[in-house]
This record gives C-alpha cells, structure tokens and sequence, in this order.
C-alpha cells in the first residue's frame, strides 16, 4: 500500500503548488482547499476527505477515506480513494450563485480486507486473473451549484454535486452484453457535498 | 427563481437513471433482497413439491461469467425443450465474484420455466464471491433427493484454497454416497473435474476412487473447461460429463431412470 501512497500524495502536492493563489493566501501551500462528503459512489456508504483545486478552478483533486457499515453493505468494508474531477464550465447567477452543469471525473479506490488481492498469491498461474480484487478504477461524470460567501474577509463556499459513474470491470461487462445491459444498469449515483476555505 | 430551476435541472439524473441499484457503496456489497436469498434451499423444495416420475429430465448449463445476454439466449432455449423439471449450474456463475454479477445471473435464471440449482464455481470464490454465495444460493457442499435420484453438490475448487487438501471435502462426499439406504442412482455434480489442473492433484485419485466405489455412481457431471468433453476417464465404469460454458451457446440435457441414463448436447 505504502508504495502507492507516495505517488498520490506528490500529485496532491503539485495540485496544491499549481493553484497556489498569492494575492489571498497567508495559508501554506499544502493545506488542502476544500473539504468533501459524499454518499455511495461506490467507495463507501459515506466518504470524506480534503481535496485541492486548481487556480482556475476547473479541476479538484480529492482523497476521500469511505466506510461502508456491516448494517447497509452486507460487509464492512473501508476503502481510499483518490478522484479527479475536471469542470470545464461554470456559469455565476445572483448572488454569488453559480453553476458548473458539467464535470467528468475518474478514481481509484482501494478496498482493504484479506479477501482481496492487489497481486494475486503464487498458487494461481501467471495473467490467472487479469484483474486485482482491491484496486478499483472508475469514471463518473455530474453536476455541481454552489454559492461564494465571505466569512470574516475569507472567501468561503458551498457545493453540493452529483456524479453518475460506474467501474472497469462493469464497463467491460457492458461492452460484451449490450442487450442484457443498459447505461442504466451500470450506472450508480452518488451525491456530495464540498466545504471551500 | 433561476437558481431554483438550476437545482432541480441537478436532480433530473434520479430521474433518468431509474435502475434497480441506484446508489452503490462498494464493488463488493452484498446487498440482496429477500427473493435473492437462500434460493437452492428455496428451489430444492420446489423441485420436491414436482410430481416423480421414473424418468427424471433436467438441463445442465455452466460458467454464466460475463455471459448475460447468451445467458438470456440459454433461458429461451431452455424454455423451449419439453419434460424438463429443473436446471442445475455448474458453477461460475460470476465472473469477478461481484454481488451484482450474481443478481444479474439470478435476474436471467428466474425467468425459466423450472427451478434451478447451482455449485459453487472458482471465479464465484473471488473477492466477497464466497460470501455473496452463501447468502444467496446456500452451503458449498450440498445435497437432496428426488424421485430415484440422489443429487450431490461439491465444492471442487481447489485451488482457490492453495490445495490445503480440504477442497473437495472428500469425507463429506463419502458420507453422502454411503448415506444412500435406497440405491438411488447418485448423481455428483461440481465444478472443477478432478482430472482438471485447478483440481487437488493430492485428492484426484482419491476423489475417482470413492465414485468408482460406489455402484450407485454411474456418470458425474462438471463445467469449468469451456469445452464439451466427455469419457470415462480414469476407466473404473464412472462416465465424465463436462458442459460448454454459455458464451459458446451449448449446454447438456441429461435424461435419468432406475438403471439407465442419457445425455445429450444441445448447442443454440
């Protein structure tokens, strides 16, 4: 797991650097500029974390930790995600009110337990199972509203977005079976909720 | 006002996407609904409640993976052959041992005519998949009667278990062919065939040997190699029976009476 951690954190790192707004900023660099909270996703029941924007604003970077309790998923499970978010678009309305009614994403979430493999044990052939049970990719694309306030001369926000997405290996079974599946049965909805600073 | 219209444009997607498991917490959640339980204990007693006749006619199909809609092309076959009384599945129902995977199977298999049973498959023990199982279809090593026919379900995958030389439960199978005060002909049916690489190669003469044992063991059926294959194998009187998996459109119809059998493939 370690090994996969460095890379995230440095691309977390080089996001913080590239958004790094000087006219505002007293804070240091790495502090990340958001918080999120998200329900389903597949990458737990409710997920948090804190997350990094570019300067333009377009583009958010997030590492979210899930949980999934016993009660709602059959099985406890945690996972980590880190997820990419790229909103081209975003239209201001009254009152510091805007839209981004597009955005296009893509994660990576690993899932712990002893019941998945990131390489599989030495019992299996070699290319047994092409793929690895913890490491999951998938895409998603959404929506998000929010409002700028200012809080004590601090710019502040609010958003909540909506993402539609699904996973590599439902994709795949997509592809195969066009007739049994439909953009609807692959597709899974999650719901969020980000806290600027 | 604006804004408002805005926020509601937001929610059109729970609109749209109107599917059976909108929001997802993990690949790997088990989340079933009541008629998704426990279904080989349910359909056993189906089969049960079937008038007995002396002949017995049931479908063997194998290896659903990733296959849905050949699986759906399987079902209007199936439903199409005449004097069937149930399916049984050789495993593999899944192919990535996802939850949602098996809901599709089941969702496909409830539209048969006939109740179907199913053993455990390797690709069904990934990840959650043996768990999914258990909750869904049931024990990994089970068995029942009907008419002049004992059934036996193993859990033939080895090495999904490293070969510990607890995969088949060879004990289990003794006592149930031993266990069979009737001399009904007993029918075992698995997933990996012993003469398969993935099968304990610590346990295949073994495994041979207490079905060749038994009088009442006259064939033996199994999925796994995505081939129709067929013989008596290790020459002791027991015929091998595998069947294709779905995606090649074949599968085995298998006729059974007191003394006598008949299998024969069906390709759709």
């Amino acid at each position: 797991m370690k090994k996969y951690l460095l890379p995230i954190f440095l691309l977390l790192s080089i996001m913080a650097r590239a958004q790094e707004d000087y006219s505002e900023r007293s804070r240091k660099w790495y502090l990340p500029d958001h918080l999120k909270l998200q329900f389903a996703g597949n990458i737990g029941f409710m997920s948090g974390g804190p997350g990094y924007i570019s300067r333009n604003k377009t583009l958010e970077t997030d590492l979210l930790f899930g949980f999934l309790p016993q009660k709602f998923g059959g099985d406890a499970l945690v996972t980590l995600t880190a997820k990419t978010t790229y909103s081209p678009w975003r239209i201001h309305l009254k009152n510091n009110y805007y839209v981004a009614p597009f955005s296009l994403g893509a994660y990576l979430s690993y899932t712990f337990g002893p019941q998945f493999d990131s390489k599989w044990p030495s019992y299996y052939p070699v290319g047994y199972y092409w793929w690895a049970t913890s490491f999951r990719p998938g895409v998603y694309f959404g929506g998000k509203a929010g409002r700028n306030v200012i809080v004590n001369k601090r710019k502040r926000g609010l958003e909540l977005y909506y993402e539609l997405g699904t996973y590599d290996l439902i994709l795949i079974s997509y592809v195969q079976n066009s007739k049994f599946l439909n953009p609807g049965k692959i597709a899974n909805l999650a719901f969020g909720v980000k806290f600027g600073f | 006002m604006k804004t408002f219209c805005h926020f509601i444009f937001l929610l059109l997607p729970l609109v749209l996407v109107s599917c059976d498991d909108l929001f997802q917490f993990n690949p790997n959640q088990i989340i079933l609904e009541d008629d998704e339980r426990d279904l080989n204990n349910k359909n056993v007693k189906l089969i049960q409640a079937l008038p007995v006749t002396d002949t017995v006619k049931f479908i063997l199909l194998g290896d659903t993976q990733r296959g849905y809609d050949e699986t759906e092309e399987f079902v209007k076959s199936a439903n199409n052959q005449s004097d069937i009384s149930f399916v049984l599945h050789a495993g593999d129902i899944s192919d990535f041992g996802l939850t949602q995977e098996f809901k599709w199977v089941n969702e496909i298999m409830s539209k048969l005519k006939y109740p179907y049973l199913t053993v455990i498959g390797n690709h069904d023990i990934v990840a959650n998949g043996p768990l999914t199982y258990a909750r869904m279809y049931g024990a990994l090593d089970y068995s029942f009667e009907f008419g002049n026919n004992k059934f036996i379900f193993i859990n033939t995958n080895s090495r999904e278990y490293n070969f510990n030389g607890n995969v088949p439960d060879l004990v289990w199978l003794k006592s149930q062919l031993s266990n069979n005060p009737g001399n009904k002909n007993a029918i075992v049916v698995a997933h990996v065939p012993p003469f398969d690489a993935d099968f304990d190669p610590e346990l295949e003469k073994q495994y041979a040997k207490i079905l060749a044992d038994d009088p009442n063991v006259k064939f033996t059926l199994y999925g796994h190699q995505h081939t129709f294959r067929d013989g008596e194998f290790y020459e002791d009187g027991v015929h091998y029976y595998v069947t294709t998996n779905i995606v090649a459109r074949g599968y085995l119809i298998v006729t059974t009476w007191k003394g006598g059998y008949k299998v024969d493939r069906i390709e759709f």
